[in-house]
């Protein structure tokens, strides 16, 4: 009994790591690739015999990423707030205020989260043009703030709060701002990191609609520079594509490794955006 | 809010003055929504609406004005084989990436359920993928995939191919390759939500199961996979949904070719939206939200009576 349960063990594991080769050996190749030094060939072998930080210095230097990796940061960190307090803001009264045209509004919005980008990227396009947005911040930040699927997050985080907590602080003479923001806020901080996750991934990856907005190379985002920079794909710019895919990555890598336990119960939180 | 009156008398406050009241009750729930309606209305709510009238319209979107033409646009793609071309591919990568989507994550989380040592980290490092940038995701995979690169070398290896192969660029096999990046990216992410419902399944089901000398695999098969039904609708519905509008993997590795064998139907609109074909674009896109809405409508109709089922 005891040896047939070891067997299996060594069954199990043995999977595992298989699995884990699977999604975590293209980093560890691409990673592998990009410390490779000048002289070294690409397919030559896959570890590098002198790792070099050389195609990362190039990648910001030469290839213009520090820009990128800038605008990106400040796309990102102006949207991250701002989605937060609009979809705060929005859901508190759909959750718990009873008021005229309530439940219009709310299927609205739920209901355009069906709705496919590419529907109306066109008119977008267009009217981000009649606006002085393109080539701007924020073109790609206005699309980030303010999404139905944070007000949806959002209600749904209100609903779970009970009533009574509010009822009390407008007994004691709070308005409606002042318990949102002083009693209910802080009682939903969990998903407000889940939604602060969600926005941080959807901005810092996002690349349709940087690529029809962004079209001057200074207004780039990394994901815009990197598919700009892998139009070529010869054999003489996979070290440095890569450099720049490890530097796209590494913030989104920090960001989980920070805030690990909100990425899993986000993740079914968000099961219903599709 | 109507037992409010009582409450005040009884805490002896001063009641709120009537025109406050009003306020509270109608302008204040409004002042919560505005920032969210402002942006919501004009950067999506006005272009879906205009998308639907451009659909009618041979808009140019250089004079920013175009002449109604009915049901023109809708004729032109419905006759357009390159659109069937692109909804076929559309439905036959669904097709490839749907039961890969449904079962491959249900191993996994299987596997990071048992009881045993190093079971998070193993979490961990099959999540990684999901939280990748999906253009960071295509070119490591453009990378893998190329002539030189890894996989060509180790089919080769296993007697697969004869010589070095980019099966990126074999319209046989192409799309295939591209349908492998998205399983591979939501591996993870469809783990986490089977990870849910396998926490919801009670641990003496299992023990008297094996009481009762099942398998594993009679466990698997007889226990986990119908408790799981509702994980299992929910990983359909959302691989779906998402697959419908797939488009970094393509765009960034193929860019649909070779000879349109990974043309899908959201490559079809962006193709339409480079050429400024804007109004050909919007009515594809209207297709694209038909199908998008139908499947969703067919999978709550089917969740509903396999409901009724397990009732009946």
């Amino acid at each position: 009994m005891n040896s047939k349960r070891l067997r299996q063990k060594i069954w199990l594991y043995a999977l595992m790591i298989f699995i884990t080769v699977l999604t975590v050996g293209p980093f560890l190749i691409t990673l592998f690739m990009a410390v490779k030094s000048p002289g070294e060939g690409i397919y030559d072998s896959l570890i590098p015999k002198e790792p070099t930080l050389e195609n990362f210095v190039t990648a910001f230097q030469k290839a213009n990423f520090a820009t990128y990796f800038l605008n990106t940061a400040i796309v990102t960190c102006l949207a991250i707030p701002l989605n937060l307090l609009f979809c705060s803001l929005a859901a508190y009264p759909l959750a718990r205020m009873d008021f005229r045209g309530r439940s219009v509004v709310l299927a609205l919005i739920i209901s355009t989260m069906m709705v496919p980008f590419q529907l109306y990227m066109a008119p977008l396009f267009q009217l981000s043009g009649e606006l002085g947005l393109r080539n701007t911040h924020v073109g790609l930040i206005v699309m980030q703030v303010s999404t139905a699927f944070g007000i949806f997050l959002m209600r749904q985080a209100y609903l779970r709060v009970p009533k009574d907590l509010e009822e009390s602080a407008y007994l004691d003479g709070a308005n409606k701002f002042k318990v949102w923001y002083m009693v209910v806020l802080p009682l939903v901080k969990p998903t407000l990191v889940t939604l602060a996750i969600f926005t941080f991934m959807g901005t810092w990856g996002d690349y349709l609609w940087p690529l029809l907005n962004s079209t001057e190379s200074s207004k780039y985002t990394l994901s815009i520079g990197l598919a700009q920079l892998s139009q070529n794909f010869d054999g003489s710019n996979l070290k440095l594509i890569s450099a720049a895919s490890i530097l796209t990555t590494i913030p989104t890598l920090l960001i989980f490794i920070w805030l690990q336990k909100y990425f899993i119960s986000g993740a079914t939180d968000g099961a219903v955006k599709g | 809010m109507d037992r409010e009156p009582a409450i005040i008398q009884n805490t002896k406050i001063k009641p709120v003055p009537k025109k406050i009241k009003w306020r509270m009750k109608h302008i204040t729930p409004w002042l919560f929504l505005l920032p969210s309606i402002v942006i919501l209305g004009g950067f999506l709510a006005y272009p879906i609406i205009e998308a639907f009238r451009w659909s009618f319209l041979d808009y140019k979107i250089i004079a920013g004005s175009g002449e109604f033409v009915g049901f023109n646009n809708f004729k032109e793609i419905f006759t357009d084989k390159y659109f069937w071309n692109a909804l076929t591919n559309t439905i036959v990568f669904l097709l490839m990436v749907l039961p890969l989507n449904v079962f491959l994550p249900m191993i996994l989380a299987v596997l990071v359920n048992q009881k045993i040592k190093g079971v998070g980290t193993f979490r961990v490092l099959y999540y990684l993928p999901v939280i990748t940038p999906m253009v960071v995701a295509a070119l490591m995979w453009k990378m893998l995939y190329s002539q030189s690169g890894i996989i060509s070398d180790l089919f080769l290896k296993i007697g697969i191919f004869d010589s070095p192969t980019n099966v990126l660029v074999q319209s046989s096999t192409a799309l295939v390759a591209v349908s492998a990046i998205t399983v591979w990216k939501g591996l993870g992410y469809y783990m986490i939500i089977y990870l849910a419902g396998l926490q919801s399944i009670p641990r003496d089901v299992y023990e008297s199961a094996d009481i009762d000398g099942a398998s594993i695999w009679q466990q698997f098969t007889r226990i986990t996979i119908p408790m799981l039904t509702p994980s299992i609708t929910l990983v359909s519905v959302m691989t779906i949904i998402a697959g419908m509008k797939v488009f970094e993997e393509i765009a960034l590795t193929t860019g649909g070719g070779p000879a349109g064998a990974t043309t899908t139907l959201v490559m079809y609109i962006y193709t339409k939206f480079n050429s400024l074909d804007v109004s050909i674009a919007s009515a594809a896109g209207l297709v694209l939200l038909v199908l998008a809405i139908g499947a969703s409508l067919l999978q709550m109709k089917m969740t509903s009576k396999r409901e009724d089922d397990l009732r009946a």
